[in-house]
C-alpha cells in the first residue's frame, strides 16, 4: 500500500511536466501576441518591440520554456504579464474560492445524484423514475452557461430570494450563510449536468444488483427494504459510482471555469479565462497546473477508495 | 407494504438537510453602509497604476486615485487646469511650463512638486531612471517619444522638452499615462506598487479583494472639493445578466457597458436611469488605399455610398453608436461642421463603380476581428457591410480573427477591407488624424493601416502640429477632413454612444466624453 502511494505520487512529476509541455505549447502556438493585445490598435512599432523583449517573448521557444520550468521547480511561477503579481500568489488566493464550489458541486451532484438513481432503481417507471429521466436528459444537454443565467433569472432577479453574483455581500464582512446564499445558484448549476449522470449510471447499476440473487436471498431472510437496497445494493453499486465521481471531479474542475464566469465566482476559473484573453502565459500556466494537480491528487484518492468499498482490491 | 415504507423514511433526512440548508441561506440582507456606491465593471481592472494599463476597467478606476497636470471638465473634453495651475508654451513650441498648485498633498503625505512630475514621466522613458525597471509602460512611446526632457526649474515649476513641436502635447498630457504619482509610494512598493496606487485624487486607495472588488474611500483633503461619497466599490461582473440583475436587484448602484439589447429594457424599468453620450471613438472599415482596385477614389467613394450605415446604427447597434462623417468626434473644436455622410445610395455605388471600370464589380477580403476593445460588434457590423457590398456587385469574404492575431496581421500591407476603431480619449484631432492617416504613419511603422496618403493632408496636418492657436489649428484640420471625406480612404461607421445605467439614489452623474467614469460627482440620495 505505501509503496503504491509512493509509486502514485512519483508518477505525478511525469503528469505534470506533461501538462506543462502541453499547456506552454497550446498557449504559446496558438495565434494571439500578449504584447499586441496589450498594447492594442493604438501601438507604435517601437512599443511593441519594447515590450516583446521585456516580457522575453523574443527568445526561441525552448528556451523561454526551460526557463520557465526552471522557476517552477524552485516554486517560483513567476509574475503576470499583465497585473505584474506573482502568479503563485495570485492562484492561491483564488484556489479556495474554487474548492468550496467544486466540493459543493462534487457533494451535491454525488449525494443528489445517488438518492435520485437509488429512488427511481427501487421503483423503475415509476412516475418519479420517469421524472427524473426526463429531468436528467435536460439537466446533460442543458449548456453551463444557460442554466446558470436561467437560474440567476429566475431566482434572483424574478423571485429576489438569492444574490446574482460574487462569494460574499457586496459591501463585505459576509458571514457562512451569506456564502451559502452566494454558492447555491452556481453549485447547482454546476452539479447538475454531473447530477444526473451520476443519477442514471446508479440507477441501471442498482436495477442490475437488486435483480441478484443474493438480493433475493436477502429478502427472504426478511430483511427490512431499505437494509436490503442501501447495505447489499448501494454497498455493492459504488465501485462504478465512484469511478464516474472522480471523472466528474474532473469535469466539475473545468465546468467551474464558466459558472465562475457567469457568477463572478471569484475563483481560478474566472482568473484563467482574464488571463486567456489576455494572453498572459505564466498566469495561465499556473493556473493549469494547480488545475491538473487537483485533479491528479483526486484521481488518486478514488483509486485508495476503492479497496475500502471492495476488499478484494489490493494495492501492490 | 411497510418495508417500501421505511426506505421512503430513510430518504427524508436527506431532503431535511437540504431544506434546513435553503432555508438558512435565504435572503440575506447585508447592511448597506451609508454613503457607499457600488459600481459594476465588465472586467476586473489589472492594475492600478494608469501609466501600465491600457484597458478602461484600469483606468476608470486607477484613475480616481491620480491625476494630470491638465485635465477635463465634468461634461467636455476641453483643456482645463489639473494639478498644474497654468502654464506657458515657448514660441518655438518646444517647451511647456507649468506652474504647480501649492499645498497639494498625496495620500501618502509626499509633496506635490516638481520632482514628483519629473519621476512620473521619466520613470517611463528613461532608461537609467530608479523606476524604470520597475514596471512595463506600454504607451511610454506613444505619449512620450517626444519628449527629450523634464526639467525641474522650482519646486513648483516645471518644464516639458520637447524633439519636436507638437501642438497636441496638452491633450497628452490628459492620458492616464501622464498621471502624477507619488514618488515615494513607487519606491516603496516596488513592482508591486500597482496594487497599492498612491496619487493625489478625490479618492485613496483602500483595498482590493482580488476577483472580488477594489474599495476606494474619500480623500478628505482633496484640494478641489471633497467627494460627497464616503466610499466605491467596483465589482467585476463579466456576464451582461449578471450586471444587469444586480443593477436591479441592489447588489450595484451603477453600471457602464449596457448591452445594446438591454437598453429598450431599461429604458422601461422604473427603478433605473439611463445615461447616454457619444465618447471619442470612431468605428471604421479601413480600405487599404494602395492595393487595386481600391487605389481608385471612385470605387472608394462606392464603397460608402453601399453601405447602409443608418441601419447598422439602428439595427446592429440599436443606438449604441451615432453616425459618422469622418474621424473627429462632431462638436468638438476641430470637427467640421459642414462635413456630409455618404447617404445610402446602392446605385450611385454601382455607377461609380462602372466609371472606375468595374462595372460587374469584383471579389474582395474583408478581415474582422471577433472582438475587441472599443470594436463594438464587429461581427454583425461587418456582416450587414458585406451584404450592402454584394448588393452593388462587391462579393466580400469575411475573414474573422481573434483580436491578438487581428492586430498583429494589420501590421502589414496586405490588407484590402478591415474593421477597426480608435479611441482618443481627447478630442485633438492630432491625436486620431495623425497617427492613422498620416502617411508618415503607414504600417508597420504606424498605424496607418489604410495606407493612405495624400500630400496636401500631409501638409494640412504638419502645419497643424506646428501651430499652437486653436482657431489657426481648427481651420487646417477643417480642410483636411473635406480632403478626407472626399478621398474616403475608410468607410466612415459610427462614434460609440456610452451607456451607463443606475439606481435611483444615484444623483449628479455625468459620462464623460473621453470614457473617463467620473463618480467624484456622484452623492447619493
Amino acid at each position: 500500500m505505501r509503496s503504491y502511494l509512493a509509486r502514485r505520487l512519483l508518477l505525478l512529476v511525469p503528469v505534470l511536466v506533461g501538462v506543462s509541455v502541453v499547456v506552454f505549447l497550446v498557449l504559446h502556438l496558438s495565434p494571439g501576441d500578449p504584447a499586441e493585445i496589450m498594447l492594442g490598435s493604438q501601438a507604435t512599432q517601437e512599443d511593441l518591440a519594447r515590450l516583446r523583449r521585456e516580457l522575453g517573448l523574443t527568445e526561441p521557444l525552448y528556451v523561454q520554456y526551460l526557463h520557465w520550468v526552471t522557476h517552477v521547480a524552485r516554486g517560483d511561477l513567476g509574475r503576470s504579464l499583465w497585473m505584474k503579481r506573482p502568479v503563485l500568489d495570485e492562484v492561491l488566493n483564488r484556489y479556495k474560492a474554487t474548492l468550496v464550489l467544486t466540493a459543493s458541486g462534487l457533494l451535491l451532484s454525488t449525494l443528489g445524484g445517488i438518492v435520485l438513481g437509488v429512488t427511481s432503481a427501487v421503483r423503475p417507471h415509476s412516475l418519479l423514475d420517469r421524472a427524473s429521466a426526463v429531468t436528467s436528459l435536460f439537466g446533460a444537454s442543458m449548456p453551463v452557461f444557460w442554466l446558470g443565467i436561467v437560474l440567476m433569472v429566475i431566482f434572483s432577479l424574478w423571485l429576489g430570494w438569492l444574490p446574482a453574483s460574487g462569494m460574499w455581500a457586496p459591501y463585505g464582512g459576509g458571514d457562512l450563510r451569506d456564502l451559502l446564499a452566494h454558492l447555491i445558484l452556481p453549485a447547482v448549476t454546476l452539479a447538475a449536468a454531473s447530477l444526473t449522470i451520476i443519477a442514471r449510471l446508479t440507477r441501471s447499476t442498482m436495477l442490475d444488483i437488486l435483480s441478484q440473487d443474493y438480493i433475493r436471498t436477502a429478502r427472504a431472510k426478511g430483511l427490512v427494504e431499505g437494509r436490503v437496497v442501501f447495505r447489499h445494493g448501494l454497498k455493492n453499486a459504488l465501485i462504478p459510482i465512484v469511478t464516474v465521481v472522480g471523472v466528474q471531479a474532473g469535469y466539475l474542475l473545468g465546468g467551474a471555469v464558466l459558472t465562475e464566469t457567469v457568477f463572478a465566482w471569484p475563483g481560478v476559473g474566472l482568473l484563467m479565462v482574464q488571463g486567456i484573453l489576455a494572453r498572459d502565459f505564466p498566469l495561465v500556466q499556473g493556473c493549469v497546473l494547480v488545475i491538473a494537480l487537483t485533479f491528479v491528487l483526486i484521481n488518486l484518492a478514488v483509486d485508495l477508495l476503492y479497496a475500502y468499498l471492495d476488499p478484494r482490491i489490493q494495492y501492490e | 407494504m411497510p418495508a417500501r415504507h421505511s426506505f421512503s423514511s430513510m430518504m427524508a433526512p436527506a431532503m431535511i438537510v437540504l431544506a434546513l440548508a435553503l432555508s438558512l441561506a435565504a435572503l440575506p440582507v447585508a447592511a448597506q453602509p451609508a454613503g457607499t456606491l457600488l459600481v459594476g465593471l465588465v472586467a476586473e481592472p489589472v492594475n492600478l497604476d494608469p501609466a501600465q494599463v491600457t484597458d478602461l476597467n484600469s483606468n476608470r478606476v486607477g484613475r480616481r486615485v491620480v491625476e494630470t497636470l491638465v485635465t477635463f471638465p465634468d461634461e467636455s473634453t476641453q483643456i482645463v487646469p489639473g494639478l498644474a495651475e497654468s502654464w506657458t508654451i515657448s514660441k518655438d513650441g518646444l517647451q511647456y511650463t507649468f506652474k504647480l498648485r501649492s499645498g497639494v498633498k498625496f495620500h501618502d503625505g509626499t509633496p506635490l512638486n516638481a520632482e514628483a512630475v519629473k519621476f512620473s514621466i521619466e520613470r517611463q522613458i528613461n532608461t537609467e531612471h530608479p523606476a524604470y525597471r520597475l514596471g512595463k509602460y506600454p504607451f511610454a512611446n506613444f505619449f512620450f517619444g517626444n519628449v527629450k526632457a523634464v526639467e525641474v526649474l522650482s519646486p513648483e515649476r516645471v518644464a516639458f522638452l520637447l524633439k519636436d513641436p507638437r501642438a497636441s502635447f496638452l491633450a497628452v498630457l490628459t492620458a492616464g499615462a501622464a498621471s502624477i504619482v507619488s514618488p515615494t509610494a513607487v519606491m516603496k512598493w516596488g513592482p508591486d506598487y500597482p496594487s497599492h496606487p498612491v496619487g493625489t485624487g478625490p479618492f485613496r486607495f483602500a483595498s482590493w479583494d482580488r476577483g472580488q472588488r477594489v474599495v476606494l474611500e474619500k480623500n478628505p483633503t482633496y484640494w478641489k472639493y471633497p467627494a460627497k461619497l464616503e466610499r466605491v466599490i467596483y465589482r467585476p461582473i463579466v456576464e451582461d445578466q449578471a450586471r444587469l440583475t444586480e443593477l436591479l436587484t441592489g447588489g450595484l448602484d451603477l453600471i457602464v457597458g449596457v448591452p445594446a439589447d438591454f437598453v429598450s429594457q431599461l429604458e422601461q424599468n422604473p427603478k433605473v436611469s439611463v445615461l447616454k453620450q457619444t465618447g471619442a471613438h470612431v468605428w471604421y472599415l479601413g480600405i487599404n488605399n494602395q492595393k487595386k482596385p481600391f487605389d481608385d477614389k471612385r470605387v472608394r467613394q462606392a464603397l460608402n455610398y453601399a453601405v447602409n450605415k443608418d441601419a447598422i446604427v439602428r439595427d446592429v447597434l440599436k443606438g449604441t453608436g451615432s453616425l459618422s462623417k469622418g474621424p473627429v468626434l462632431p462638436g468638438t473644436w476641430g470637427a467640421d461642421a459642414g462635413l456630409k455622410a455618404y447617404p445610402y445610395d446602392p446605385e450611385k455605388a454601382k455607377r461609380l463603380l462602372a466609371e472606375a471600370g468595374y462595372p460587374n464589380g469584383f471579389t474582395t477580403t474583408m478581415w474582422v476581428p471577433e472582438s475587441g476593445s472599443g470594436m463594438q460588434a464587429p461581427v454583425a457590423m461587418s456582416t450587414v457591410m458585406q451584404s450592402n457590398l454584394k448588393a452593388v456587385g462587391v462579393n466580400v469574404t469575411l475573414q474573422t480573427m481573434e483580436w491578438g492575431a487581428y492586430l498583429t496581421k494589420l501590421r502589414s500591407k496586405e490588407q484590402e477591407l478591415f474593421a477597426l476603431s480608435w479611441m482618443a480619449g481627447n478630442e485633438d484631432p492630432d491625436m486620431v488624424m495623425y497617427p492613422l492617416l498620416h502617411s508618415s504613419q503607414w504600417t508597420p511603422v504606424g498605424p496607418n493601416r489604410a495606407q493612405y496618403k495624400n500630400a496636401r493632408f500631409d501638409d494640412l496636418l504638419q502645419q497643424a502640429r506646428v501651430t499652437t492657436d486653436q482657431a489657426k489649428r481648427a481651420a487646417l484640420y477643417r480642410e483636411a477632413q473635406r480632403i478626407l471625406v472626399d478621398d474616403a480612404p475608410w468607410v466612415f461607421v459610427d462614434h460609440e454612444i456610452q451607456i451607463a445605467a443606475f439606481a435611483k439614489r444615484v444623483q449628479g452623474f455625468k459620462l464623460h466624453p473621453s470614457f473617463d467614469l467620473r463618480v467624484e460627482t456622484i452623492s447619493l440620495k
